[in-house]
């Protein structure tokens, strides 16, 4: 089977800023001795697995695991600290949020999104009934989207996501505003994909949703890589851990918590900077002068009134 | 050693058609909800005008005329190029910011998000040069030899444009602070240009000469002079390689600044 997305020893930090002004160093990195206190959040750290083709894939984890983290990395929205991810083909990320323009009705928005994915435009024409009858939102689909309900939008995110056809489909808790005739026609949907050989990753903290629709599971619990193998194990073992934290005490589960915060934040290591640092090579600096020397002196002519 | 700039630029031409449809949503999505709908894109520019009449024009100039062209034709040279160069300029620098969410999904370059705010002003920007150049023969004012260079000043308001708002997405999506900073600049050119009044009656020549460096005095200043005639393009050299070096130089930096930052954008929001 071919290898359709790597991940090796991804990690995702997020700097715990003091203020905006940290920020704006941070962003030209301006050499300065940062504070001794100076924290980075390891939103996820250490991942390392392969998917292949035609697997569905359900990710699974408590809230702030880091689940939309790595639904992010997957998607390629955002870039890994450090790490590489290697993917094979082009993915759609479905988010609740499904990034729809509120002032478009449906209608428009089913072009403009094909359109953003590059569709040419006589395939959209031909797969706008195919959307608008998957969607299956009546009337409504003339309307501007911000009239929708939540439910309504999704499903119009769905349908879109999955008609643009990408290789590696990612959905992220979208199916889970749906009611169950849409989720079972989902289902279908996705089977219908895993056939054709494209990769699922399906997001979700109810272990019951993924046992349905996924083969392989993956745990993800604080930013760490729990448990990944097949459904039935590690949705069990989950499970387990969900009973286990429940029974405790409020006192101990709130401590629990607490710790494994705690170790998600570690010193902030300059060198890990998330900014690929460019050595400024001397030639480039010649350049710049170059470019802006001209500028400067001619601007001079002017204000003299050459 | 410009592979920034080439990049930045095939990036527009392969994606143009894109661009183009990507431009008939966003006029399509501003005035939807609106009862008057796309009618507003006029609305708004005549009560401006009309206002901007009254105070200069009548209040300031007791309706005196400016060589012998009457004020309000002249003023009128002036803000319909501005009347698109404010809008887009804003837009177009808050352009990636407003819209990386929805596209860093895909596979699709941020550095052509400022275009498309470009190319959507544009259709009013030309309809509204059309009505002006109805209303100069209205007036009697006719069209000379001089007016083909306006195509010219055009080219260097489209390029200007393209290459302020390249840099400014980038900046603006970084620094929010920016896009405040820029509004208020903005207001302050409108002041600083010759749009509402004529800034050769300054008393120290000097101070003219500074306003010169704002990119717009050169283009706004063309602009009147295709119209009325008296003065080529080619006539002030200095300043027209200054206005070219200093579009090249803002492409040049914000091309590189695009293209360093764009894969982050989105840890920026």
């Amino acid at each position: 089977m071919k290898l359709k997305v790597e991940l090796n020893n991804v990690y995702k930090s997020f700097l715990m800023r003091g203020n905006q002004y940290e920020k704006l160093l941070e962003l030209f990195s301006i050499q300065k001795k940062h504070k001794k206190n100076q924290k980075e959040f390891l939103a996820v750290r250490n991942l390392t697995f392969k998917v292949y083709e035609g697997e569905s894939v359900g990710i699974i984890g408590l809230n702030g695991s880091g689940k939309s983290t790595l639904s992010n990395l997957l998607a390629q929205v955002i870039q890994p600290t450090s790490g590489n991810i290697n993917i094979d083909g082009e993915t759609s990320l479905i988010a609740i949020s499904a990034g729809l323009n509120n002032n478009l009705s449906g209608y428009d928005n089913i072009e403009q999104k094909c359109m953003m994915h590059g569709i040419p435009k006589e395939n959209i024409e031909k797969l706008k009934p195919e959307i608008i009858e998957f969607a299956d939102i009546g009337d409504y689909i003339y309307q501007p989207v911000k009239n929708y309900s939540s439910g309504m939008r999704s499903r119009l995110g769905f349908a879109i996501a999955v008609h643009t056809d990408p290789d590696i489909l990612i959905i992220d808790e979208a199916l889970s505003v749906g009611d169950s005739t849409f989720a079972d026609k989902s289902l279908q949907k996705m089977n219908e994909f895993k056939k054709r050989g494209k990769t699922l990753f399906f997001v979700s903290h109810s272990a019951a949703q993924v046992r349905k629709f996924c083969d392989k599971a993956l745990w993800i619990h604080y930013g760490e890589l729990k448990a990944f193998g097949e459904t039935d194990e590690v949705a069990k073992q989950y499970q387990d851990f969900v009973t286990w934290f429940n029974q405790l005490p409020q006192i101990e589960k709130n401590n629990y918590k607490r710790e494994q915060l705690a170790s998600q934040k570690v010193p902030y290591i300059k060198n890990k900077s998330k900014l690929q640092k460019e050595t400024n090579s001397s030639s480039e600096w010649v350049i710049n002068l170059f470019v802006a020397l001209p500028v400067l002196v001619l601007g001079l002519l002017v204000v003299l009134g050459w | 050693m410009f592979k920034v700039v080439r990049q930045i630029i095939n990036e527009q031409i392969s994606h143009w058609d894109l661009i183009l449809r990507m431009a008939k949503f966003d006029v399509k999505g501003k005035y939807e909800i609106h009862y008057l709908g796309s009618l507003w894109e006029y609305i708004n520019p005549s009560i401006q005008i009309a206002i901007y009449w009254f105070v200069f024009g009548l209040g300031l100039r007791q309706g005196a005329p400016i060589g012998d062209i009457p004020f309000f034709l002249w003023m009128l040279m002036g803000l319909i190029p501005w009347f698109f160069i404010s809008p887009t300029l804003l837009q177009g620098s808050n352009s990636v910011h407003s819209k990386v969410a929805l596209v860093s999904k895909m596979n699709f370059p941020t550095s052509v998000l400022p275009t498309v705010k470009i190319v959507s002003n544009s259709y009013k920007f030309f309809t509204m040069m059309a009505i002006l150049l109805i209303v100069l023969i209205a007036y009697g004012i006719y069209p000379s030899i001089y007016i083909i260079q306006l195509v010219y000043y055009v080219i260097c308001l489209f390029a200007f444009l393209f290459a302020f708002t390249i840099m400014s997405s980038t900046l603006s999506t970084l620094v929010r602070d920016y896009q405040m900073f820029l509004q208020s600049t903005m207001r302050m050119l409108l002041y600083l240009s010759p749009i509402l009044w004529d800034t050769s009656r300054l008393p120290i020549p000097a101070l003219e000469n500074i306003l010169k460096l704002n990119p717009f005095f050169y283009i706004i200043q063309g602009i009147r002079d295709s119209l009325i005639g008296g003065k080529w393009f080619f006539e002030d050299p200095i300043y027209l390689v200054y206005f070219w070096m200093l579009t090249f130089a803002i492409l040049f930096f914000g091309s590189k600044a695009h293209l360093r930052f764009r894969k982050n954008f989105m840890d920026y929001l």
